[in-house]
């Protein structure tokens, strides 16, 4: 009880700074900080709250005002197929990483690590430019033109934003999941397993990993602005037709605060499901 | 940590490399006035017309030249300490109000602390790009060259801007590496013995915080120059946006608003091959790589010099060894000067 009551209360405390945040545009006029202008937008945004269907957009296309709220559902349906995709598979791909790093011997190891720590410090715009300068030398050489550049207005590219943002992603964790495995290796539970005679695939399986898994979430989470920064930019540079290019092409107050909403709110609930399906045990002393 | 670093050849070298490109950029404004070459036109040998602008890279112009005829090599090397200035004003200042903030928060009870990291969570999932274009796009746009104000109105603008939208994130962290050294056995030993939160503070706090700190100004660093580049693709440059007929112009030429700049001259992947787009897009990428770089040379240094403080298993074993041989084992016998240095050090923190 006191632990839905403890989430509540968060979660009704950030709604709050949300629509502060949202209201943050109108604080800026005139190259001036203009406070007042910022009471005048909080109290707009609070109003909002009881008719968020009256919200509109200008759609170019139709050339008119448009309701926001049906036609964000398709945006927000490419954003997510996009980053749950790419964080699926960088997930899949650090962890054979993490497998092959637990594995190999101590030459392999300082190799594996010194590339991870290389790749992290590579920045996203750059596999942004990469991925599609591949691409079109493979049109060039091949003539193969199956992989899209760049969206077009009803077209979808997810290929390439995936791949670009998957990069990203993987190498952000490479670095944490090597650290973090050298320091688990010994810990006393580990020691004590590999001596009673446990296989090494059976170490990291049911040992050492589940003992991450808990503290992996809990670094991508405080990390995850750094990740939607980069879904942001390779959205507006690849013409993905998602949530982050419509705040861009649409830069308006009650957008910001419709579009806070629809992010926080998945996260939130992740977050509640997350520290309560994670067994206590897994949890360790975080 | 000084000591590690200046025997870190890669240190070195980027180090080298960072500031020798500043004092170019220093020198440039300095001896030059700030000056630019411009090349309208190539010509052979045979005085015939080969090239106009923009130009490609050649022996003449390093990295070539962009439509107005503006040589890139001298234009990069201008614009550096603007994007490096930029960059270490806003990380320096993030650092200063975050620790103002943060220093007296963490000494507060856990409770305030838990509130405190729950109102600033809502700051953590938007990307801050997003939320300083909305915010400075009414103010930076100028549609005409005329119209624009005082450099010092616009620079003052976007740096608070930016340093106030960072504040949360470089603030929680701060309070959270404070609250882990207050739980410190030295910290505990300074609070019992009755010292002032001033005294303990200056004294134990400052010094084991001074490297995290280095540490955070190359991340803030290398954050702001990520938020200056999302910002000029989208159009909002440093100092300002100038509408023209043909597109918009920075009223400021760093490194981050060239990039945005070209990139905006050229249709969906025209830009890829251009060597305008290529050069301050590599010139980014390196100086991003690089500032990593230098962090996890500073990471490595910090780690190993807190090892440096960690007595080794060897020594206890030793010591262990040592007592179990004794008629009286609880007495103090430390044979290792290292030990003695490390709890001596860990007593004055």
């Amino acid at each position: 009880m006191n632990w839905i009551a403890r989430k509540s209360s968060q979660f009704l405390i950030t709604c709050f700074v949300l629509i502060g945040i949202s209201a943050l545009p109108s604080l800026v006029g005139q190259l001036e900080f203009v406070p007042s202008n910022y009471w005048g937008g909080l109290q707009q945004q609070v109003g909002l709250l009881t008719k968020l269907d009256e919200i509109t957009y200008y759609n170019v296309t139709a050339q008119r005002e448009l309701p926001l709220l049906p036609a964000i559902g398709p945006l927000m349906k490419e954003t997510v197929i996009i980053f749950m995709t790419s964080l699926v598979v960088a997930v899949g791909f650090a962890l054979l990483y993490a497998y092959s790093f637990y594995r190999s011997g101590r030459r392999v190891r300082t190799v594996m690590q010194q590339t991870s720590q290389t790749l992290e410090m590579v920045p996203d715009l750059f596999w942004l430019i990469f991925t599609q300068f591949l691409a079109i030398t493979l049109y060039k050489k091949t003539g193969f033109d199956r992989i899209e550049v760049a969206g077009g207005f009803a077209e979808y590219i997810r290929f390439l934003p995936i791949v670009t943002l998957s990069l990203t992603i993987l190498f952000f964790f490479l670095k944490w999941l090597t650290n973090h495995i050298l320091q688990e290796e010994t810990t006393p539970f580990l020691e004590l397993a590999r001596a009673k005679g446990v296989r090494p695939a059976a170490l990291f399986w049911k040992h050492l990993l589940p003992n991450l898994v808990y503290r992996f979430y809990l670094f991508f989470r405080s990390n995850l602005i750094t990740v939607l920064s980069s879904l942001l930019i390779i959205e507006y540079l690849f013409n993905v037709q998602g949530i982050f290019r419509f705040i861009v092409y649409n830069p308006s107050m009650p957008i910001l605060l419709v579009i806070l909403f629809v992010i926080y709110i998945p996260i939130f609930l992740v977050d509640v499901l997350a520290e309560w399906l994670i067994p206590d045990a897994w949890k360790g002393g975080v | 940590m000084r000591r590690v670093l200046m025997r870190d050849p890669i240190f070195l070298i980027v180090f080298t490399i960072l500031m020798g490109l500043l004092l170019l950029s220093i020198g440039n404004t300095i001896f030059r006035d700030g000056q630019v070459d411009q090349f309208l036109n190539r010509y052979s040998e045979e005085g015939r017309l080969i090239g106009i602008p923009p130009l490609e890279p050649s022996k003449d112009q390093w990295l070539g030249t962009d439509r107005a005829g503006n040589d890139l090599f001298q234009m990069m090397i201008e614009g550096f300490k603007w994007t490096v200035g930029i960059c270490a004003i806003v990380a320096l200042g993030r650092m200063a109000i975050g620790l103002l903030v943060g220093i007296p928060l963490a000494f507060r009870g856990a409770r305030l602390n838990r509130y405190f990291k729950i109102v600033l969570d809502g700051f953590l999932i938007l990307p801050i790009s997003l939320l300083a274009m909305m915010m400075l796009f009414s103010s930076l746009m100028f549609a005409d060259s005329t119209m624009v104000p005082p450099l010092i109105d616009r620079v003052s603008l976007q740096l608070t801007v930016f340093i106030l939208l960072g504040l949360p994130a470089v603030t929680l962290y701060l309070v959270t590496e404070v609250r882990q050294l207050l739980n410190r056995e030295f910290m505990v030993v300074a609070e019992t013995l009755g010292g002032s939160v001033w005294h303990r503070t200056r004294q134990h706090l400052w010094p084991h915080l001074v490297p995290t700190l280095v540490i955070v100004f190359m991340q803030q660093f290398v954050q702001t120059l990520m938020l200056l580049i999302h910002l000029s693709l989208f159009g909002v440059f440093f100092g300002g946006t100038v509408f023209l007929f043909e597109g918009v112009m920075p009223t400021l030429f760093e490194w981050s608003s060239m990039f945005g700049y070209y990139f905006k001259q050229f249709t969906a992947t025209t830009w890829m091959t251009s060597h305008m787009f290529l050069v301050p897009a590599i010139g980014l990428s390196l100086l991003v790589f690089l500032s990593n770089l230098l962090t996890s040379r500073l990471e490595r240094a910090f780690r190993l010099r807190r090892q440096e403080a960690i007595v080794t298993d060897e020594t206890i074993s030793q010591a262990e060894a040592a007592a179990a041989t004794l008629d009286e084992p609880f007495m103090l016998v430390y044979t290792d000067d290292a030990l003695q240095l490390h709890r001596k050090k860990d007593m004055s923190g």
